[in-house]
């Protein structure tokens, strides 16, 4: 049994990657101590914080998760507040404008519940293209922990491989498709049209049945900021089976450094609580899975004499290859009308433009049009133009349902050069902000202006767009990945197969941080694989003794 | 050290101060049904009363309105727009000269400049659900807003669901049939 000092697996960070393995290490007879940034609260307090917001921060998906002055992070809400955590420079800085929660359940909150897999080629970037990296295994090896990571979370598909992506699976997903509403159905057909598949999603999202204790998803439209009814997975929602199962879950407690002892072994991990007090917690093994840009900030503020570079950072590598997928938006209006805001708030994606011998020259992407319901910007558009009476019904109802988003979300390859450094600026317990060098590369640029823009372009078009608005700049998935990179190599990666830091045994990296390639798709399956495929070596360990 | 606190709702948007508005609400409303109506938690001087202010709002939007949303907002607008009232007084006075209805009845009729805004204003209020749009504003009504309205016949309100467990299709009904609210 753990207590608030010590168990046989501490885990730092309660989002999605740190329950699988409370979970599963849990499950195994393991005790389990987890130790949280930020507050734990209910969702029906995130739902009203929501509902109490006025319409121009509604869109603004942090705006209903303040932060505490202990565990800051990202807030859009101006640009004043958006530069005050996160500190960011390179040519695209603004692309790693990451939106994560610092509370208990992590990010999941306010994810779309998207559950791409990697495919094949995904995985061997370097062998078959020339580029990036290859990962310390093959899809094959991932598979089975894929699937596991499916059926744990309760992710939703086609059973028809002709619709799956990629139709590579051992066992079929534990439920079937959501329906599509009629934006995504008028999205497939003008994409089919042109010669693109536009796949259902695979989804963390229960569909037509209750799963693990949470009901059929409804369509209430609001996958992020929060779905208001638990029926897409949220990390929120395994936190009182972690505690049934007697794992300790403490909020409030800002891990800050990492402590090495003999054999370079982690012997403790130390956190503040919210009165600037600390604490020492000791345990058998070690899991770090705060998100790809906390991770790594803690391991560079770990530096001791073993580790002058920060632990688990011989090779230099902690902080470094920070990717996600760079985004470009298309804003469209149409003659007829699409009508989004039927269903949950993404359910398809166009993914065989990911794929391809081009990967040599540039980047694939997935492209995607959002299904959020429109009518609230549309509303506010409509006044703007000072219409009264029918006239500004009318309006709304026309923009609400005739104007659109596409998204395109491009692959990026890993780079030493995009990096997290400890800022010297401090927060409210006067630990060094992080600050990240971001720079998307050609190889996403060529992808842009020779690639998925012109298909975009052909796509809207067949739409029946009317008036069109492609972004230049790129904007941020939110999808944080390689700052503790993996390989084989321990002079050029931070852990290996198994998330473990070539540096310490009994520390585990897991999470977006070990991904060595991040895709097109989201990166939220691939983490809770990497998780379970962690797992498995945790408790190997363990009992090995 | 403390220990972990459930309950860690942000203070403004905490269940006593829910409480306290959902009071205020009933209260306001069963003060606008009386013949003393002056609901002016803020500023009693400066206070608009509610029956004035759905008289207005009630030329202004041909749709139902909510009589404890519109109270509310009457006892916030005052301050936020100081001279209101005297700006609503103008305009009804000129839509009682047209014998309007309906705002198309009117709204040529109201001066570019501050009665025009004031109107639009008005408009905007019950459109959006708040009175000012900015971070840390009040939102006076939300799935009520009727910005919301003349889409809700397909499209979800969101965090509210209109069907249930898939029970959504690709089917949608003509842009012309606009819902009655």
């Amino acid at each position: 049994m753990a207590n608030a000092d010590s168990a046989d697996v501490v885990i730092v960070g309660t989002g999605v990657v740190g329950c699988t393995i409370a979970l599963e290490a849990l499950a195994a007879g393991c005790s389990v101590l987890m130790l949280e940034a930020g507050p734990r609260v209910e969702r029906w307090q995130i739902v009203e914080n929501f509902r109490n917001l006025p319409p121009s921060l509604k869109a603004h998906w942090d705006a209903a998760y303040p932060p505490k002055p202990w565990a800051p992070h990202l807030e859009t809400y101006s640009e004043a507040s958006a530069g005050d955590y996160l500190q960011l420079e390179g040519p695209d800085a603004r692309a790693y404008q990451q939106g994560y929660v610092r509370y208990a359940g992590g990010a999941t909150w306010h994810w779309a519940g998207i559950c791409w897999r990697l495919t094949p080629d995904d995985m061997r970037l370097k062998s078959l293209y020339g580029v990036g990296r290859d990962w310390a295994f093959d899809y094959n090896t991932l598979e089975p922990y894929y699937t596991r990571a499916e059926y744990a979370m309760g992710v939703c598909g086609p059973s028809d491989p002709a619709l799956q992506w990629p139709p590579i699976r051992s066992k079929p997903y534990p439920m079937g498709p959501t329906p599509f509403g009629p934006g995504e159905q008028r999205f497939t057909d003008a994409a089919a049209r042109i010669g693109l598949r536009n796949l259902p999603s695979a989804q963390a999202r229960n569909s037509g049945i209750s799963y693990h204790d949470r009901p059929p998803c409804c369509g209430n439209n609001n996958c992020f900021p929060v779905c208001p009814i638990g029926a897409k997975y949220d990390a929120a929602t395994t936190l009182p089976k972690i505690e049934s199962m007697g794992g300790v879950i403490m909020p409030n407690a800002v891990v800050y450094r990492v402590e090495t002892g003999s054999k370079n072994a982690v012997q403790a991990v130390h956190f503040y609580d919210q009165d600037k007090v600390s604490h020492r917690v000791t345990g058998k093994l070690f899991v770090i899975a705060c998100n790809g840009i906390e991770t790594p900030k803690i391991l560079l503020l770990s530096k001791d004499q073993q580790n002058p570079n920060g632990v688990a950072n011989s090779s230099d590598q902690v902080g470094r290859n920070m990717m996600d997928q760079p985004k470009i938006i298309a804003k469209i209006t149409m003659a007829e009308p699409m009508w989004t805001g039927v269903g949950p708030v993404q359910s398809s994606s166009i993914m065989d433009t990911s794929q391809g011998a081009f990967r040599s020259e540039h980047s694939g992407a997935l492209i995607r049009m959002e299904n959020a319901a429109r009518s609230g910007q549309a509303g506010v558009a409509a006044l703007k133009k000072g219409l009264v009476g029918k006239a500004l019904d009318t309006e709304i109802r026309r923009l609400a349902a005739c104007t659109g988003q596409v998204t395109i979300e491009h692959e990026p390859l890993p780079s030493a050069i995009n990096r997290l450094t400890l800022s010297d600026k401090k927060d409210w317990l006067g630990l060094n902000k992080p600050n990240i060098y971001y720079d998307v590369g050609d190889y996403v640029r060529r992808s842009a202006d020779q690639y998925s823009v012109p298909i975009v372009k052909r796509l809207i078009a067949e739409l029946g767009a009317t008036e069109s608005e492609i972004g230049t700049e790129f904007a941020h998935s939110d999808h944080i990945m390689g700052g503790c990179i993996m390989g084989n190599d321990p002079s050029a990666s931070v852990v290996d197969a198994d998330c473990r830091a070539h540096d310490h045994a009994n520390l585990f990296l897991p999470g977006g941080a070990a991904m060595t390639t991040g895709g097109s798709g989201n990166s939220t399956l691939t983490m809770v694989a990497l998780a379970m495929k962690a797992s498995d070596a945790i408790i190997s360990q363990l009992k090995a003794g | 050290m403390k220990q972990p606190v459930r309950d860690d709702c942000p203070s403004e948007y905490s269940l006593a101060r829910r409480d306290f508005l959902a009071g205020s609400v009933v209260l306001m409303g069963a003060l606008a049904s009386s013949a003393r109506v002056v609901a002016a938690p803020l500023d009693a001087s400066a206070a608009l009363s509610a029956p004035k202010f759905m008289e207005v709002s009630s030329l202004l939007i041909d749709h139902k309105l909510d009589g404890d949303v519109g109270a509310r907002m009457a006892a916030a607008i005052s301050s936020i727009h100081p001279g209101i009232e005297q700006d609503i007084d103008q305009i009804l006075e000129i839509a009682h000269q047209k014998n309007a209805k309906i705002v198309e009845d009117f709204f040529p009729d109201l001066p570019e400049g501050r009665l025009k805004d004031t109107a639009l204003a008005i408009i905007s209020a019950w459109y959006t659900g708040v009175i000012v749009d900015a971070p840390g504003s009040t939102v006076f009504a939300f799935e009520l807003a009727l910005m919301y309205q003349p889409t809700r016949d397909v499209m979800t309100i969101p965090s509210y669901a209109i069907s249930g467990p898939n029970g959504w299709n690709a089917s949608a009904p003509p842009l012309s049939d606009m819902p009655k609210f």
